[in-house]
């Protein structure tokens, strides 16, 4: 209910600071209870406004009605679209600009605007975005307390975790647990189960900690330093000589250079926790550069994200296979795995709508 | 009179000192375009300026305008308290409307445009010391001598 509540002031938040005054009106005008199942609102020059609800797509009416026809929704205009886009660049598209190339702006809040228009080239770097045609809110929800289960799974000692690489298939939630996993960890557990520990957030595409002028927008937990939108690979490096980091988490592993700067932690004594898109662990072990990450020596605990019917499903285990997991297994699944039922099915939605791609994501894990 | 045309010049020395802060801000630092206004106007150096530059901020962030039509409404209400020509403002008026519009490379050469367009009237401001200042004080000299002359 809290995050309901936060999520609707960030709405609220948004809607005063960016938005035109139709587009605006039209959003007010949705009734609440849809409301608080909007995920993305999509501004495109010359087409009807649309929302994406629970991983609906409806298109929004003057009035904020939500239609399944486009005939009778809010046409938007390119002079809202360009107005819009330099009230999310607050007036200063130079301040942006990395951003901007990178194909989105990070918002206070840590909300997301996602943009698309003519990419303009310097040889074969992309030197800018033009003519912007489209943009994209994405609201940020973080699922505190999604990862809780996982995390007892990933704890060495009082004061030590394994290393961890979580894997899953794109928009399975990995992102969202590795947040919820380096709150935990830098927190700490009650009781003195856990003490929390110093850890580096490398923070290469500004999604886990989502900074906006160098503030972190979701909670880290109170040990965490976050180094944002630097290489993984410079950034492990970074962190290891100024920071003495316990901990040191990375999101999406794929270069070589990744593994060499992990390579290079472990020799500092420091734990990692990164994740990766793979379809499971052999496929993972295939990939050229990183895969030797996950050998003898390597991660210690894998943790297997997936889904399958709009169902979410999450399983430990150790680098050779061996099921790491004192979690329910009363509901095992044909293919031989078994949901986790055990963070509640609120979060488990939330953290599937939060991945945006919840009703896309049908892939088989095996 | 005199002083007058002193002070306008200060004025004008001093606006290219803060666009100099303004381009570090903008093409070094990337610091959002309010805030960066805030920063300068906030520095001691920004003496008759640091008003007005710190109110384009505040505008900015409140009322979510580009920094040109800041400008205008600040300049607008503030003039008085600046020591400058109609003329200045006529060149001065379109200061801040391409600021903020494109990328770090292009805002130099904005900045880079402002300066030459500030210094050429500070340059007229100096000249016309040397010429109306040097008048204007022979005038005076003048009238003094003439009142004397009437008491004798």
């Amino acid at each position: 209910m809290g995050q309901q509540n936060n999520r609707i002031e960030g709405l609220d938040m948004l809607l005063s600071t960016y938005f035109p005054d139709r587009i605006r009106k039209a959003v007010k005008g949705i009734r609440s209870d849809y409301t608080k199942y909007l995920e993305e609102i999509r501004i495109r020059s010359g087409l009807p406004l649309m929302g994406v609800f629970s991983g609906c797509d409806y298109f929004i009416s003057q009035e904020g009605v939500l239609l399944h026809s486009h005939e009778s929704a809010l046409n938007i205009t390119a002079k809202e679209v360009n107005s819009l886009f330099l009230l999310l660049c607050e007036q200063s598209i130079y301040a942006y600009q990395d951003e901007i190339i990178r194909g989105f702006i990070t918002l206070k809040g840590g909300h997301r605007a996602g943009i698309c228009g003519t990419v303009v080239y310097e040889g074969n770097r992309i030197k800018a975005i033009k003519d912007i045609s489209s943009i994209n809110i994405r609201f940020s929800r973080q699922v505190e307390g999604c990862a809780q289960d996982i995390f007892q799974q990933l704890i060495r000692n009082r004061q030590d975790i394994y290393n961890t690489l979580i894997l899953s298939p794109p928009g399975c939630g990995k992102t969202t647990i590795l947040r919820d996993l380096c709150r935990l960890i830098s927190q700490g557990l009650d009781n003195n189960r856990f003490k929390g520990l110093r850890t580096a957030v490398i923070d290469e595409r500004s999604e886990l900690a989502a900074s906006f002028r160098g503030v972190p927008q979701n909670d880290l937990g109170p040990r965490t330093d976050v180094l944002d939108g630097c290489r993984k690979s410079q950034g492990i490096e970074i962190m290891l000589r100024g920071m003495a980091p316990q901990v040191i988490i990375v999101d999406e592993l794929g270069a070589k250079e990744d593994a060499d700067a992990i390579q290079m932690a472990w020799n500092a004594g420091v734990r990692i926790i990164a994740t990766a898109h793979a379809f499971g662990l052999e496929d993972f072990k295939r990939r050229l550069g990183v895969g030797q990450l996950a050998a003898k020596d390597g991660f210690e605990r894998i943790v297997l994200l997936g889904m399958e019917n709009g169902k979410r499903w999450t399983r430990v285990i150790s680098v050779n296979g061996d099921e790491h997991s004192g979690m329910a297994k009363d509901y095992w699944m044909s293919d031989g795995f078994f949901r986790m039922r055990s963070y509640g099915n609120e979060n488990v939605i939330q953290a599937c709508r939060e991945t945006a791609c919840a009703g896309k994501t049908h892939r088989n894990p095996t | 009179m005199s002083s007058r045309l002193a002070e306008r010049q200060r004025a004008l020395a001093k606006l290219i000192e803060i666009l100099l802060n303004l381009r570090n801000q903008i093409c070094g630092l990337g610091i959002p375009l309010f805030l960066a206004f805030e920063n300068v106007g906030k520095e001691p150096i920004s003496g008759v300026w640091s008003d007005i530059f710190t109110e384009c901020g505040v505008i900015m962030q409140q009322q979510h305008i580009d920094a040109g039509e800041a400008w205008k409404m600040v300049t607008r209400k503030n003039r008085d308290s600046i020591p400058l020509e109609e003329s200045d403002w006529q060149v001065l008026s379109d200061f801040g409307e391409m600021l903020g519009k494109s990328d770090r490379e292009n805002q130099e050469s904005v900045l880079d445009l402002e300066k030459e367009n500030l210094e050429m009237l500070e340059r007229r401001a100096a000249e016309a010391i040397k010429t109306k200042g040097r008048l204007y004080r022979n005038l005076g000299i003048l009238s003094g001598a003439a009142v004397v002359i009437l008491f004798l």
